[in-house]
C-alpha cells in the first residue's frame, strides 16, 4: 500500500534509506522460505525415496528374523556313520539379580534351598543380600526345577535359556572329543584342537566329522574297562587304527571321563593315556627292530642263528630273559618267545645310527602326529645313544613313547612300509589321507605277517587268537620306570594277518596279578585275552569276515622253529 | 472441449490405475513371500524339534546304556567264526543230518505196523474175503516162513543165547519183522525156552510176553492157513535172507542179530 505514494513522493533521503533496508530484508526472507522450502521437500524426498526403497528391496512387515535357518551356537561333532558325538541345546539357566529382588528374601532363601540343596538357607540368604550383581544357581536345569523356581514368582531370580555343550554318549570317547569351559571354549581334545571351525559361523553349520567309529569305540571301551578293573590297573588305553589311510576308529583312555560334567572329573581320569602318557612300551619294540635289520639286510633270513644264553652281559649291564633258551635260536624264536637277548643282539648288529634313523621316520622321536593338542614328548636316550641304549631300545627299554606311537608304528610296518601319520578326522572327499613315506621296504612287511602271527599262534600271545580273524600281534609288559615292581603290559595287534588292515593297540598301566592267571601279570595273561575279545566283537563290524581256513604264509617262519621248547 | 479436457483426466486415471495393478502385483508377490517364509520357519521349527528328540532319544538309548542292558538281561555276544557261511553251499551242508534219520525210518515202519494191524483184523473176522487180509496176511506169512526155516539150525544157536546172560531186549513182537529172519526163529526159541524155565533176570515188563504168545499163535494159525501163499512169496524172502544173513557165521551172526533188532526196538 506505501510502495506507490512512496513512489510519487520524493522520498525523504531517510525514507530512502527505509526502503533499501525493506528490500533487503525481503530477499533475505525470500531466501529464508526458499531454504525452508527446500529443506522440507528434501526431507519428504527423503522419506519418499525411503519408502520406494523399502518397497522395492525391503522386507515386508510380517517378516520373520531369526529362525530362518538352523545354525547351532557351535557345531556339532558327529562320528564316522554321522552319529553324534557332541551337540549344542539351548539349556534353562537359573540366575539371580540379588538387587532386583523385592520380596521377602528370607522365604526366597529358605525356597531355594529346599530346591536346590547343594547351598543351604544362610548362604541363599547371602547370595540374596550381597552386593554381587548377578550369580548363576544353576546351568544346565531341569524343567521340573525351572518351574518350581518360576512359581515363587520373584523377579530377581532370571531364568534363562543358553547353549550349552551336551555329548549324547557321556563317558565314550570323552578323551577324543574333549569337552568345553563354562563359555563354549574348546579346552581339550577335538573341542580344542578344532575350536575355530567349531565356532566360526561360517563353518560351524557343518558338523565335524571324526575318524571314530561309536560301535567300534564302545566294544573296546568297555573290553578294556572290564579288564581294568578285573585286573586292579590304575588306568589303561586303546586304540583301533585303519593301516592303509591312518584313520583312528577307536581311541580311549581310562578311567573314564564323563565331558558333560568334565570339572567333576579326576586329574587321572582327564589325563590322555593314549596321547599324552608316554610309556616304555617293552617288547612290542621288537617287530621293529627285526624290520630294520632285515631291512638293513643285518637279518637276511627267519632263520638266522643267534646265541641265546641265559643271561648276556653287555657293558656293565646283565640282560634276561622270561624264556631263556641257553642254545642257539632262530630269529622266528627269538620273536616268538620274546627273547630280549636275542633282540639286543640283532639290534647291536643294526648300530645306533641306523636304529635312530628308523624310529625318525616312523615318527618316534617327535610328538606323535595327531589333530589332538595333548601330546607327549617321547623320552629316548638322546644323546646318549650307545651301543648298550641301542640294544635296550631294541627291546623296547629305554624309550617311552605313546601308545599311538606304537599304532601308527604297526600301522606302518604292515601297510607295505608305508607310514602315514593318524588322523581323527574321516578321511573321504572333504579330508584326504595325509601323505605318507616309506620306511621299511614291502618285502619286509609281507614277512613281518608271518612271524607276528606266529607270536599268537605258538607264543607268548596265545590269548589274543580270535578264532578265524588271524590276529597278529606282540606282546609287552615293561617295569615301571619309578618302581621296578609295577608293570605297563601292552599288546599290539594287527588283523587280519593274510591281508592287514586294522591295528590294535591295548594298554593296561599296573595290572595285578589274579588267580586265574596263576599268579602272572605280563601283557600275554590280561591285555592279550582283551585283544581277542575286542576284535571278535569289532571284526564283522568292519567287514572281516571270519574264516579258519585262511593264514598267512607261515612257511615263512614255521621251519625255524624248534618244536620242542615247552613254556 | 470435452475430449481434451477430460483426455489429462483419463491419462491420470490410466497411471493411477497403471500404478495401482503394478502395487497389487507386488502385494501379492510379497504375500506369497511371506507365506513361503512361514513355510521355512515351520520347517527350520520342525527341523530343531527333531534335532531335539533325536538328542533325547541318543541320550538315552546310548551305547554304554545299551551295553549295561546287555550284560544283565539279553546277554548277546559277538558271533564266533562259524557262524559265518561262505554261501549257499555252505548253507545246504548244514541240512545233511536230515536225509540220515529218513534212511532211518523206514525200517522202523517197515516193522512197526506189520505186526500190529495182524493179530486184530484176523480175530475179528478171519473167514472175511482173502483180498482183505492179502496184504496183511503176506507180511506175516514171510516172518513165519523165515522161522520155519531156520529152525534147522535152531540147536546151534540155542546154545549161545541161554549161554548168555543177556536176555532179548526188544520186545519180541519187534523181533518179526521181514527183513530179518536169522533172528527171530533164535529169539522165539530162546524165548520159549525161557518162559519155560523160570523168571528172566532183567526181564522186560510180563505184559510184553503176554502180548508176544498172542501174537504168534494166530501167526501159527495163519501158518497153517495161507500156506499156498507162503510159498509164492519165498523166493523173495530167500533172496533177501542169503543177502544179509547167511554168509555169516552162526557166532557173529547171533549177535549182529541181537543189535540189529535191539536197534529197531528202540527205534520204535
Amino acid at each position: 500500500m506505501n510502495a506507490p505514494t512512496s513512489a510519487l513522493v520524493a522520498p525523504r533521503p531517510e525514507r530512502l534509506r527505509l526502503v533499501g533496508q525493506r528490500r533487503q530484508i525481503l530477499t533475505m526472507m525470500h531466501q529464508r522460505l526458499m531454504f525452508g522450502l527446500l529443506v522440507y521437500a528434501g526431507v519428504v524426498a527423503l522419506i519418499v525415496m525411503r519408502i520406494l526403497y523399502l518397497a522395492a528391496f525391503g522386507d515386508h512387515a510380517g517378516a520373520k528374523q531369526g529362525v530362518t535357518s538352523l545354525v547351532p551356537e557351535r557345531g556339532d561333532i558327529v562320528d564316522r556313520d554321522g552319529q553324534p558325538l557332541a551337540r549344542t541345546i539351548d539349556a534353562w539357566t537359573i540366575g539371580l539379580w540379588p538387587s532386583k529382588v523385592i520380596g521377602n528374601k528370607l522365604e526366597i532363601a529358605r525356597k531355594l534351598a529346599q530346591l536346590m540343596p547343594e547351598h543351604d538357607e544362610a548362604g541363599y540368604l547371602a547370595m540374596l543380600r550381597s552386593k554381587k550383581s548377578f550369580f548363576y544357581l544353576r546351568r544346565r536345569a531341569a524343567p521340573g526345577l525351572v518351574e518350581a523356581v518360576n512359581a515363587i514368582g520373584e523377579p530377581g531370580l532370571a531364568i534363562e535359556r543358553e547353549p550349552d555343550r551336551l555329548y549324547p554318549q557321556t563317558s565314550l570317547a570323552a578323551h577324543v572329543i574333549g569337552y568345553t569351559d563354562v563359555d563354549g571354549k574348546g579346552t581339550a581334545g577335538i573341542e580344542r584342537a578344532m575350536d575355530e571351525k567349531l565356532s566360526d559361523p561360517a563353518t560351524r553349520g557343518q558338523p565335524v566329522q571324526l575318524s571314530i567309529s561309536t560301535k567300534v569305540q564302545q566294544a573296546l571301551e568297555h573290553e578294556l574297562l572290564d579288564a581294568m578293573t578285573h585286573f586292579s590297573a590304575v588306568g589303561a588305553a586303546g586304540i583301533v587304527m585303519d593301516i592303509h589311510s591312518g584313520e583312528v576308529l577307536a581311541m580311549t583312555s581310562l578311567p573314564q571321563l564323563n565331558p558333560n560334567a568334565a570339572g567333576k572329573g579326576s586329574m587321572e581320569a582327564r589325563f590322555n593315556r593314549a596321547t599324552l602318557g608316554v610309556y616304555e612300551l617293552g617288547s612290542t619294540f621288537k617287530p621293529f627292530t627285526v624290520a630294520m635289520a632285515m631291512d638293513s639286510g643285518v637279518v637276511r633270513s627267519m632263520g638266522q642263528i643267534y646265541n641265546c644264553p641265559n643271561q648276556l652281559n653287555v657293558y656293565g649291564r646283565t640282560i634276561n630273559d622270561t624264556h631263556p633258551f641257553n642254545r642257539a635260536c632262530t630269529v622266528a624264536e627269538i620273536m616268538k618267545e620274546s627273547s630280549n637277548i636275542g633282540t639286543a643282539q640283532i639290534a647291536a648288529q643294526l648300530g645306533a645310527t641306523r636304529q635312530k634313523e628308523f624310529l625318525r621316520k616312523m615318527g618316534f622321536l617327535d610328538p606323535v602326529a595327531i589333530e589332538l593338542r595333548e601330546k607327549g614328548r617321547t623320552l629316548s636316550p638322546g644323546n646318549n645313544w650307545g651301543p648298550l641304549e641301542t640294544m635296550t631300545v631294541g627291546y623296547g627299554h629305554g624309550i617311552a613313547v605313546t601308545p599311538l606311537h606304537l599304532a601308527s608304528g604297526y600301522a606302518a610296518l604292515f601297510n607295505g612300509g608305508l607310514y602315514r601319520p593318524a588322523t581323527l578326522l574321516k578321511v573321504g572327499r572333504k579330508h584326504a589321507a595325509a601323505k605318507g613315506h616309506r620306511v621299511f621296504s614291502e618285502g619286509t612287511s609281507y614277512k613281518m605277517r608271518s612271524l607276528l602271527r606266529l607270536v599268537v599262534t605258538k607264543g607268548t600271545g596265545k590269548k589274543a587268537d580270535a578264532p578265524g580273524y588271524r590276529v597278529g600281534g606282540k606282546t609287552g609288559s615293561a617295569e615301571k620306570y619309578h618302581n621296578r615292581s609295577l608293570l605297563v603290559t601292552t599288546f599290539a595287534g594287527v588283523f587280519p594277518m593274510d591281508e592287514p588292515r586294522y591295528v590294535v593297540v591295548v594298554m593296561l598301566d599296573e595290572p595285578k596279578a589274579t588267580a586265574e592267571t596263576y599268579g602272572f601279570r605280563t601283557a600275554g595273561w590280561n591285555v592279550a585275552p582283551v585283544v581277542s575279545k575286542t576284535v571278535s566283537r569289532i571284526a564283522p563290524m568292519l567287514g572281516v569276515r571270519p574264516d579258519k581256513n585262511r593264514e598267512p604264509n607261515m612257511s615263512e617262519v614255521l621251519p625255524y622253529v624248534h618244536e620242542k621248547t615247552e613254556h | 472441449m470435452s475430449a481434451p479436457g477430460f483426455r489429462s483426466v483419463f491419462m491420470v486415471a490410466s497411471c493411477a490405475g497403471a500404478a495401482l495393478s503394478c502395487y497389487l502385483v507386488s502385494l501379492n508377490v510379497a504375500s506369497e513371500r511371506a507365506a513361503l517364509e512361514d513355510v521355512e520357519t515351520k520347517i527350520v521349527l520342525a527341523q530343531r524339534d527333531i534335532r531335539l528328540l533325536q538328542t533325547e532319544i541318543g541320550t538315552r538309548g546310548r551305547l554304554a546304556q545299551l551295553e549295561r542292558w546287555n550284560v544283565k538281561v539279553l546277554a548277546l555276544s559277538a558271533p564266533s567264526a562259524d557262524q559265518f557261511l561262505e554261501g549257499g553251499f555252505q548253507l545246504a551242508r548244514l541240512g545233511r543230518p536230515e536225509p540220515k534219520l529218513n534212511v532211518e525210518a523206514p525200517v522202523v515202519l517197515a516193522s512197526a505196523p506189520a505186526p500190529n494191524p495182524q493179530p486184530a483184523p484176523l480175530e475179528e473176522g478171519e473167514r472175511r474175503t482173502a483180498g482183505a487180509g492179502a496184504t496183511a496176511s503176506s507180511a506175516a506169512q514171510l516172518m513165519q516162513q523165515a522161522s520155519l526155516k531156520v529152525q534147522v539150525r535152531e540147536p546151534m544157536q540155542l546154545a549161545e543165547p541161554i549161554a548168555r546172560p543177556e536176555p532179548p531186549k526188544a520186545q519180541p513182537v519187534a523181533a518179526k519183522p521181514v527183513a530179518k529172519k536169522a533172528p527171530t526163529p533164535a529169539k522165539i526159541a530162546a524165548e520159549k525156552l525161557e518162559k519155560a524155565s523160570a523168571p528172566k533176570p532183567g526181564k522186560p515188563a510180563p505184559a510184553n510176553f503176554a502180548k508176544a504168545p498172542e501174537t504168534k499163535p494166530a501167526g501159527a494159525d495163519k501158518k497153517a492157513g495161507d500156506k499156498k501163499l507162503a510159498l509164492a512169496a519165498k523166493p523173495m524172502t530167500k533172496s533177501v535172507r542169503t543177502a544179509k544173513v547167511d554168509p555169516l557165521a552162526p557166532l557173529p551172526a547171533s549177535a549182529n542179530s541181537k543189535k540189529t533188532t535191539g536197534n529197531s526196538g528202540t527205534a520204535r
